[in-house]
């Protein structure tokens, strides 16, 4: 898709076939099916309130709405990735071998930069003084970002949403974050990865949201994506992600479950 | 300057992530693979009695009594998804009543216990469970 817009009809289009695919049921026996139904529990995108604009990709620089190609060091960095998860095996094997948002370490939304987490991705935003913080909805983490000019973090203090500081350009809050700890990558981005976040209140209910990704170590050139985001119905709600995450343990035990009567199998059918 | 300082000094400045729709064509993924947790080869279907509901993250989990063909009652565990766009959208832990009737279309855990995961929620009268529930109108595109 080269085209920065769609037009209003095009926009129809997509809304209505978006909604439809939402809408369409799973095929019993099929991987899809095992799964609660959105819809019944009101996370699906027609009963989430976000921000529907004409824009055909969340990218606006490169102009072509793509992200730039992998630097030879992000290519390096993806194979030695996938040659690890290998080697630690199936994600069933060990706890650790599960993503990190299965685990409630920290999910996809907190940033930076802030995306969707696919549902609750909601955010409470206050100003105090010299500091702004931001809390995230899916696994209640809080960004507490200095605005008071004060010196960043040294270098060697490396943390899951890495350190940030804030500054008014404007009607902008301008929020710069380095010092990631890397094992939360953002699309196999490095902990070298720099993130500018821009936020401006567009009108009552809509706050444009704008970040520019500076990552050599893993993309060619830095990129910039837009996705304004809108007034949800407040408040934000505990998460408290392990209090009730069953599904580690039900996984684990499923598949010792599953290696134990693969092995009886076996030894059923090996003569004696 | 300092007006727009002031305005951006909300108290409750509470906002969702807009999506846009390169993204929003993916599916909407729940927190982990429900297929490593539940068998795709145990499907069921399960009538009883709603005994607890816990309303908690990353995923509801509904208790339900289920009498067996030889008498006895077994409390399954029934997983569901997170409560929280629920709660925002008016739901309650008083919306569904302990004692009614459910019926969970799902596929049983992998490790064979009592429990599910629920991929229909059916009422006495055939509804869905929360289908419909009060939404919020997304605005009109932006320009």
């Amino acid at each position: 898709m080269t085209k920065a817009l769609y037009t209003e009809q095009e926009f129809a289009a997509v809304v209505k076939e978006a909604a439809a695919r939402e809408a369409e049921q799973t095929d019993p026996g099929t991987v899809a099916d095992v799964h609660y139904d959105s819809t019944q529990f009101g996370l699906d995108r027609s009963q989430s309130a976000f921000v529907r604009n004409l824009r055909t990709s969340l990218i606006v620089d490169p102009p072509n709405g793509k992200l730039p190609p992998l630097s030879a060091e992000g290519q390096k960095r993806a194979a030695d990735r996938a040659a690890e998860r290998k080697r630690m095996g199936a994600t069933t094997d060990a706890v650790q071998n599960m993503p990190v948002g299965s685990r409630c370490l920290i999910m996809a939304g907190s940033g930076p930069p802030m995306m969707t987490a696919g549902y609750n991705t909601n955010y409470q935003i206050v100003q105090g003084a010299g500091y702004v913080m931001i809390l995230v909805e899916m696994i209640h983490d809080a960004r507490i970002i200095p605005i008071d000019s004060r010196a960043p973090l040294p270098e060697n203090v490396r943390q899951w949403m890495g350190d940030s500081r804030g500054h008014w350009e404007g009607d902008t809050l301008v929020i710069e974050t380095t010092n990631l700890n890397g094992k939360n990558p953002f699309r196999g981005s490095s902990e070298h990865m720099r993130v500018v976040e821009r936020l401006t209140r567009l009108d009552a209910s809509t706050l444009g949201y704008r970040f520019t990704v500076d990552d050599p170590a893993t993309w060619a050139a830095p990129w910039t994506a837009e996705a304004p985001m809108t007034k949800s119905v407040g408040p934000i709600f505990e998460h408290a992600c392990h209090e009730g995450n069953y599904g580690v343990r039900n996984t684990l035990a499923g598949a010792r479950a599953e290696e134990k009567r693969a092995a009886e199998a076996a030894a059923k059918k090996t003569p004696k | 300057m300092r007006k727009k300082e002031e305005c951006m000094r909300m108290k409750h400045a509470v906002v969702a992530a807009g999506v846009g729709f390169l993204l929003a064509a993916a599916p909407v993924r729940a927190h982990h693979a429900f297929s490593s947790e539940f068998d795709i080869n145990k499907p069921l279907t399960l009538k009883g009695t709603l005994v607890k509901w816990e309303m908690i993250n990353p995923h509801s989990w509904f208790h339900v009594e289920v009498k067996e063909p030889d008498g006895n009652l077994v409390e399954w565990m029934i997983e569901g998804g997170s409560p929280n766009s629920l709660i925002r959208q008016g739901v309650t832990k008083n919306s569904i009543q302990v004692g009614m009737t459910l019926t969970i279309e799902g596929y049983q855990a992998k490790d064979a216990t009592s429990k599910a995961v629920g991929r229909n929620f059916v009422l006495p009268d055939g509804k869905r469970l929360f289908v419909g529930s009060q939404s919020t109108p997304d605005p009109a595109p932006l320009k």
